[in-house]
């Protein structure tokens, strides 16, 4: 007697019973897609965005600039360097950068705050998110002009409008304090009121004269991947290289610690989420099993009675939740389907209840909420629920497995 | 014959079943309260965490201080005012801010000075407990100074480090002291962690000359379940129009929305929890009633009215259920005790968390509120009997030869 | 001693013939006569005592201080009155710019952030002090308007910033006396030509074997109430300077 058949037969000969138990299971996996979905957008997008924020995905630097950033501490070889990133495949693009504290002065007020110098040729709407929060105005010229692109915020507080002449003042690489004048050529709203209210765009030559840099010097490399979950091992190897020994090679959680907490944490409550809806499921999965296993008693009982083993009847039953699991799944995938594509490309528009200044871990945020699977992470979700529904099976299987034939009998 | 023995009976009888089914409500409802409790901790323990850790509920300047923070921006009655409020409820303190330089051996770096009353700061918040390393300030010590996580790694310095200051008075001459490291905070907010330095007001007033008034005033509720709109309003019509007044989800607006819409997604995830909790409690009771559905049928053969077959199904419904929800109150509240006590500590996952320029506490705790426990048994209650509806009506329509044939 | 001082000296000891016409040749004269006044002001050295009045909206404080400079690059100032800060002193080597803080026996050396600082509580900045000594690298400068004003014979001149030069003002206007060539007043304006601040140059007297003004008011156009005052009560030029005057150990000496 091939057991398959009779387990499945075993199922629908309670249809209603085992649909519900199923949709059950299909209700798990399209909770599970959802969570898992809009986690793995959400969290790609944060780590994207705060990527294009400055650091990028992988940061090469100085030795301890990271952990202290000043002027004195620069990196060497700087094109060598990017030449050698950019032949990389994972790797996006490669942009040099200076970062700094300065003072910000018009006639009326100076204010303090942060400078990043970068190369206009390089950095586009798409690798940068300041350029790409541009208002007024326009992006800086060349690599070498006198423009300076700042917050709006910082441009009210100094009073300065397009075009008005703003001087920084700074340290430089020897520790002195040196000024230079720029012209403002354009302004950007990221949302974010820290970084609209103190921090600038210079072009990266002017500063590297300003700060005494040679021209191949520079604060850092920011690499940017076409897909951010390459970074851990991709760090790991460039560190690894003879080139990069006496720099240091970080990766976004390293040099965005808060971004990286907020994200680890989210992460973990939405596994507890799922974990216990899991549980859920699986109390759903026992108590259909148990049920359906304690009713045939009987049934079970003459079975054995006419020589089948208890161990065939465990292997009955397990056989049992496997096409039960299996039905649910493919009902599962069936009703998620068309809402994952649905979730995919429109997703639901959240702008009314986060309004569109919202900013996390440092971050500024999209707010229409999509989401967005892994190939891992859909083969993890199937092969998560498909192994509950087989471990919940496992004790009503047990169960039958034990039944003395005489009580099955007696049953009667 | 009384219908609720009878019931009783039955579930007993069918103990196994019963026993399953309730459990399997039992576990539903138990996950179900824990997730609530979590969840409510989550929110209150964010709330907490913005106003007991430095806000407050409400917060009163000059109008113009929190755009262009000047020293002589000064609120000249708030001793008074603090007074006032103290013996109407509320918790309250002065604060005294100035800006200027801090120097170490190393290094020196830009900093605000925030001026503490040692006696009444910690009714109002907690800071005093949020000491990393160290000690918080003492009125024996009013040159020991309490700075940010991320300024001590700024000015390289550590506990025990001498600070010198240097900025202006009040009066305009040079305000220089030097101060020594008694204490380094965790991670507070953006603007205390890079530059912040906390020493007593006494301290303060005297470094910058400064010997009336202060720049802020921070209330908190004795009770905080009441409106705090309402008291915002009231505490304005008392201070007058000279003064601003503001609460806490108005000074961190971001803030103030992130728990908002925390609290629509946890709502959301609850709505989804009971979903999957009902395709389980549905499951249950369909097949409870369903497979003695041969059983019902000889009932109506001798003579027992359809109303009370669907009575008796009902009761038995409640039975389990209320015996479901009396294990889940039992162990859901034992759970959700234990996570309120000790917490999920998730900072093996994150060093300091920060969320729109504010340090959250990287321990989760569950709050057992009522909420989180009537919510989840009225639901369950709701579900079971919702669940019961089309097996009790099918019974009760179904016709007794029918019925005792029915497989 | 600071530039508006430097550089009406500089004229003032230069400017002999007035109604020179020539533009052109005027413009090269008082380049190369800015160039080499600013070095003969400073001589090799000098040696000042002043009392410096400060009155705003929230205080008013009096300071006596001696200041000592060589050449361009090095300036000393010592704080002499009040008592409370006696001692505190401001060193300006080359770049660099020192603090001593005598209240806490320490050190400090000025940062970027500090720039924009008022000095000792007065209108003037730190980035005053320090970018005194540039004033003919950083503008341009020319005659702008000669004749008689207010009852009064006058020379304007007009400066403009370079295009690369680091300061935030828009034009500089400095009018002297057509006789003597002492200076009366400069105007600093910002790039909208708006009026920033004033200085007034006042109390005309032999100082240091000369006649100039011994008073200058600084006053800010947004607040006019305001004011720093300095008076000076003994200037000598050229009085021999050893460079370890301008050390840091010698800062520290009250």
């Amino acid at each position: 007697m091939k057991l398959n058949l009779l387990a499945w037969r075993n199922l629908w000969r309670h249809k209603r019973r085992t649909l519900i138990t199923a949709s059950s299971i299909a209700f798990g996996v399209l909770l599970s897609v959802t969570f898992t979905g809009a986690g793995d957008y959400f969290y790609t997008r944060m780590i994207d965005a705060g990527a294009k924020m400055g650091m990028g995905h992988i940061t090469v630097a100085a030795r301890d600039y990271n952990r202290a950033p000043s002027s004195q501490k620069r990196l060497q070889s700087a094109n060598q360097h990017q030449a050698t990133l950019r032949e990389l495949p994972e790797v996006s693009s490669v942009i040099a950068r200076i970062q700094g504290q300065a003072m910000f002065a018009s006639a009326r007020k100076s204010i303090g705050g942060t400078f990043i110098a970068i190369d206009p040729a390089q950095e586009t709407a798409s690798n940068n998110l300041f350029i790409q929060s541009l208002v007024e105005g326009k992006m800086l010229e060349t690599v070498s002009d006198k423009g300076i692109v700042m917050g709006v915020d910082l441009a009210r507080k100094l009073q300065l409008s397009l075009g008005k002449k703003v001087v920084y003042t700074t340290t430089d690489v020897n520790g002195d304090i040196v000024s230079a004048i720029a012209r403002v050529s354009g302004l950007f709203r990221t949302g974010v009121s820290e970084v609209d209210g103190g921090l600038a765009l210079l072009p990266l030559q002017s500063v590297q004269t300003v700060l005494g840099y040679e021209s191949d010097e520079v604060s850092f490399i920011a690499v940017n991947l076409h897909d951010q979950r390459a970074s851990h091992v991709l760090r790991d190897s460039l560190q690894q290289q003879a080139a990069f020994q006496d720099m240091e090679v970080l990766n976004w959680q390293q040099t965005q610690p808060d971004l990286a907490g907020m994200i680890a944490v989210d992460k973990s409550a939405n596994k507890i989420s799922q974990l216990l809806i899991a549980l859920l499921i699986s109390a759903g999965i026992i108590n259909t099993m148990l049920m359906s296993v304690l009713e045939r008693i009987r049934e079970f009982g003459v079975m054995m009675a006419l020589g089948m083993s208890p161990r065939h009847l465990f292997g009955l039953v397990m056989l049992e939740s496997f096409w039960l699991a299996v039905t649910g799944l493919i009902i599962g995938i069936i009703i998620t389907i068309p809402w994952y594509l649905y979730m995919f490309e429109t997703g639901l528009d959240l702008t009314s209840a986060y309004g569109d200044d919202f900013s996390f871990g440092g971050v500024l945020l999209d707010t229409v909420f999509k989401i967005r699977l892994f190939k891992e992470s859909v083969v993890g979700i199937l092969i998560g629920l498909f192994s509950l529904a087989l471990i919940a099976g496992a004790y009503p299987a047990w169960r039958a497995s034990r039944i003395p034939p005489v009580e099955g009998l007696k049953a009667l | 014959m009384n219908l609720f023995t009878l019931a009783s009976r039955n579930v007993y009888r069918h103990r196994h079943r019963s026993i399953v089914t309730t459990l399997a409500m039992a576990f539903a409802c138990t996950m179900m309260i824990v997730f609530a409790a979590l969840m409510d901790g989550f929110r209150i323990g964010s709330e907490r965490n913005v106003v007991s850790m430095n806000t407050g509920d409400i917060q009163i300047h000059q109008p113009d201080y929190r755009d262009d923070p000047d020293i002589y921006s000064l609120i000249e009655q708030a001793g008074a005012i603090v007074e006032q409020h103290q013996q109407l409820g509320f918790y309250a303190t002065v604060r005294l801010f100035a800006y200027g330089l801090m120097a170490s051996d190393e290094t020196s770096s830009g900093v605000q000075l925030r001026g503490i009353e040692l006696e009444t700061e910690p009714t109002v918040t907690d800071i005093d407990q949020h000491v990393m390393t160290g000690q918080w300030l003492s009125g024996d010590d009013p040159h020991g100074v309490v700075i940010g996580k991320k300024l001590s790694k700024l000015l390289d310095v550590g506990l025990g480090d001498e600070l010198i200051f240097v900025g202006q008075t009040a009066d305009g001459y040079m305000a220089n002291d030097r101060f020594e490291i008694r204490g380094i905070l965790k991670s507070v907010s953006a603007a205390i962690d890079n530059g912040g330095v906390f020493m007593s007001n006494t301290m303060l007033r005297e470094l910058i000359t400064l010997p009336k008034g202060a720049h802020e005033i921070v209330l908190m509720r004795h009770d905080r379940t009441t409106d705090l709109a309402a008291v915002t309003a009231q505490v304005k019509s008392r201070v007058g129009e000279q003064l601003e007044v503001m609460n806490w989800q108005q000074l961190m607006p971001i803030i103030n929305r992130f728990i908002e819409t925390a609290h629509l997604q946890t709502l959301i995830m609850m709505i989804f929890t009971y979903i999957a909790v009902g395709s389980v409690v549905l499951n249950a009771m369909l097949m409870s009633v369903f497979e003695r559905i041969h059983e019902f049928g000889i009932m109506k053969a001798i003579g027992v009215k359809p109303q009370q077959l669907i009575v008796l199904i009902y009761i038995e419904m409640f039975i389990q259920t209320f015996l479901a929800v009396l294990l889940a109150l039992g162990a859901g509240s034992v759970l959700s005790w234990y996570i309120q006590e000790n917490g999920l500590d998730m900072s093996s996952l994150a060093d300091g968390i920060s969320f729109a320029g504010l340090a959250f506490d990287p321990v989760w705790y569950a709050a057992l509120t009522s909420n989180a426990l009537m919510m989840p048994s009225v639901f369950l209650f709701i579900i079971a009997a919702i669940a019961v509806i089309y097996p009790a009506i099918k019974v009760a329509v179904i016709q007794p030869v029918e019925a005792i044939h029915h497989q | 001693m600071f530039k508006p001082l430097f550089f009406c000296f500089s004229l003032f000891s230069l400017l002999v013939f007035p109604s020179v016409q020539a533009v052109e040749l005027e413009v090269d004269r008082v380049k190369t006569l800015l160039n080499a006044v600013d070095d003969l002001w400073r001589g090799e050295s000098s040696y000042a005592v002043t009392t410096m009045y400060v009155k705003t909206a929230n205080y008013a404080r009096t300071m006596k201080m001696e200041g000592w400079s060589k050449g361009k690059e090095k300036t000393l100032f010592r704080v002499v009155k009040p008592l409370r800060e006696k001692g505190t002193s401001t060193l300006k080597s080359d770049n660099h710019v020192y603090t001593y803080l005598p209240k806490t026996d320490r050190t400090i050396k000025l940062t970027s952030g500090m720039m924009m600082g008022s000095w000792m509580g007065s209108h003037l900045t730190n980035d005053d002090l320090v970018k005194e000594a540039r004033l003919e690298e950083d503008y341009t400068a020319e005659i702008s308007f000669e004749g008689e004003r207010d009852g009064q014979r006058i020379i304007e001149f007009t400066l403009v910033p370079k295009l690369d030069a680091a300061v935030v003002w828009g034009k500089l206007e400095l009018t002297i006396l057509a006789d003597g060539h002492i200076p009366v007043v400069e105007s600093y304006y910002d790039e909208d030509m708006v009026l920033a601040r004033t200085i007034r140059f006042t109390d005309i007297q032999q100082l240091g074997g000369r006649l100039r003004p011994a008073v200058l008011r600084v006053v800010p156009a947004d607040k006019p109430d305001e004011y720093t005052e300095f008076v000076y009560e003994k200037l000598s030029l050229n009085v021999k300077l050893k460079d370890g005057l301008f050390s840091l150990s010698s800062l520290k000496k009250r």
